[in-house]
């Protein structure tokens, strides 16, 4: 009787124990069938070898990696994409944060309005978003019709295929997570200290400045990395709007997958932005982290 | 002093000043891009020209009469609602086990199943492609299939799913769970007759977001579809390529309505929710 007892429990427990695994399950083979085994597939892929016209040969070679960083064209495009990826990522965090100060100081009736409007940019899809700033640079575009119907220019103008318009189409795409992740360290933050502060006879400017800034300064880091990895991992944007010689990392990735078919050297440039992504998400984990441990 | 002073009484009509125009200036960038768009799809030309001369629904009727571009409106719904379904299973059921249950390796799995939403779409198109390229299930080929193109999409969608649940689990009543259990329910039935119809606007919402997704997305499929199984944002992507006509703009509107449409779907599920419990 105690026996059958004890394995009754002993078989409750171990089902309780089973439980979370069975739950995780679909999770799980998602995750490693097909995020795990693609990554440990294209690691092995950078190291085959590419011969001909076939897609890869099997083999062991370091060829693609020293190619990628002794070969000026794809030193330039990591170059290009990193560079792209700052400027793009500044911008955006001073926009982004301009704009979450905006909807924190303004009255709560306006604040639906401005949260409805930064969703737009996130549930658009990118291909609109390009097309649209398509539609808006070129010389038969609107930008060139509203400023010569203005009378501010006499010819018509392109910005189109300008790195300028790459910036505007990726600044878009990036803003709305830049500006939620500010707006929520915002949130959390009395809006009474900014009062203290002109009581005490700071000015706008001087309570920005030491006040808002230093409580603000981990939201700012980590919207930043945000913004970098997306626009690192980013390529329809650049590539549809800027010029022809912009060649960023992701675009070269499809262009050897899809245009080559050289699957060997789009893995290992894969494998470089995934190490890139990897080495920005540490790097700002631990700045957040030692952050917090000084706030607590 | 009358310096200091001045500069008092300036401080606030200059501050005021760059509000108004950071306000438009956000305003103006956000919209420009949609409603160019917007307008556009009303053209009747067959060039994207401003200023517009002729407005019609020509395009719109061109969308729905090209076998081509309906196809590929309806492989996305297809893809976005088998990404909705699996994204959702998924991730509910994990962010149940990670809210109810200690196990070994708890926050490793918690980054591993996060990890996919960090990554860029080219490189998961990327991988996915090469490690599915030739595998065959039954005769059928993986690659360029549907099934495919929503798993690869349930990457991105299940993480926020999971997220999206955590949290929501988290706000429930854990009292109630064990009522259930003390009356004698077993852990499944709990599930799915308290638990879940507590948690239903989370679900409501993370079946939406997870279509939306997939529904947008088109890095990822571009790598993995074929001309058959194609979604409408890669006929968009490979026909802007080419030429761009007000086609694009019509089927651009057609997405944005789309999601809108699910958005709405959320919102008037949460008034209701709300409704019932005030009443």
């Amino acid at each position: 009787m105690s026996d059958a007892y004890t394995t009754a429990r002993a078989r409750l427990a171990r089902r309780k124990a089973a439980a979370p695994w069975i739950l995780m399950l679909p999770a799980l083979i998602i995750v490693l069938i097909f995020f795990g085994l693609p990554t440990a597939y294209m690691a092995r892929m950078s190291f085959n070898l590419h011969e001909g016209a076939k897609l890869y040969t099997p083999g062991f070679t370091f060829d693609h990696y020293i190619n990628l960083f002794s070969n000026e064209v794809f030193t330039t495009a990591i170059w290009t994409t990193v560079k792209l990826s700052l400027m793009a990522s500044v911008v955006t965090v001073i926009i982004g944060y301009a704009f979450a100060l905006l909807v924190w100081l303004k009255p709560a009736r306006w604040r639906l309005l401005f949260v409805g409007l930064a969703l737009c940019p996130l549930l658009i899809s990118e291909i609109a978003i390009i097309f649209g700033w398509w539609m808006f640079f070129p010389k038969n575009g609107l930008l060139s019709f509203a400023l010569m119907s203005s009378g501010l220019i006499t010819d018509k103008i392109s910005l189109m295929y300008t790195e300028f318009a790459a910036f505007v189409g990726l600044v878009y795409v990036t803003l709305p997570f830049c500006f939620f992740i500010l707006l929520s360290i915002l949130d959390g933050m009395d809006k009474r200290m900014l009062e203290a502060g002109a009581d005490l006879g700071a000015s706008p400017l001087v309570t920005f400045r030491e006040v808002l800034l230093p409580l603000t300064r981990t939201g700012l880091l980590v919207a930043f990395s945000q913004s970098f990895i997306w626009t690192m991992g980013t390529y329809a944007t650049p590539s549809a709007l800027g010029p022809d010689t912009l060649w960023t990392m992701g675009f070269l990735i499809q262009e050897q997958m899809l245009g080559r078919s050289n699957w060997p050297l789009a893995s290992a440039l894969s494998m470089v932005l995934v190490v890139g992504v990897a080495v920005v998400i540490t790097f700002t984990r631990s700045l957040s982290a030692k952050r917090t441990t000084l706030h607590v | 002093m009358s310096d200091a002073l001045i500069r008092r009484s300036l401080e606030p009509t200059i501050f005021r000043v760059l509000t108004l125009a950071f306000s438009v200036f956000i305003v103006a960038y956000i919209l420009i891009p949609i409603l160019v768009t917007l307008v556009m799809s009303f053209n009747d030309a067959t060039q994207i020209r401003f200023p517009i001369k002729v407005w019609s629904l020509k395009w719109y009727g061109d969308f729905f009469a090209s076998p081509q571009w309906t196809e590929a409106l309806f492989n996305s719904f297809t893809i976005a609602i088998g990404t909705a379904l699996i994204a959702t299973t998924s991730g509910v059921l994990a962010a149940w086990a990670f809210e109810r249950y200690d196990f070994p390796l708890k926050s490793l799995l918690y980054v591993l199943i996060m990890m996919p939403l960090f990554m860029p779409g080219v490189v998961l198109g990327l991988g996915v492609a090469i490690a599915f390229g030739g595998v065959e299930i039954a005769g059928v080929d993986l690659y360029g299939s549907r099934g495919l193109v929503m798993i690869a999409h349930s990457l991105w969608a299940m993480p926020l799913v999971f997220m999206l649940m955590e949290a929501t689990f988290r706000t429930i009543d854990n009292r109630v769970v064990e009522a259930a259990q003390d009356l004698g329910a077993p852990p499944v039935r709990t599930f799915f007759e308290v638990v879940i119809p507590m948690v239903s606007t989370g679900i409501i919402s993370s079946v939406l977001f997870a279509f939306v997704i997939s529904l947008n997305e088109f890095v990822m499929a571009l790598f993995l579809t074929d001309r058959d199984t194609q979604t409408l944002p890669v006929l968009m992507w490979l026909s802007l390529r080419s030429a761009g006509t007000p086609r694009l703009a019509v089927a651009s509107v057609i997405l944005a309505c789309t999601v809108f449409l699910c958005l709405t779907l959320i919102m008037l599920w949460y008034i209701r929710q709300l409704r019932k419990v005030a009443r």
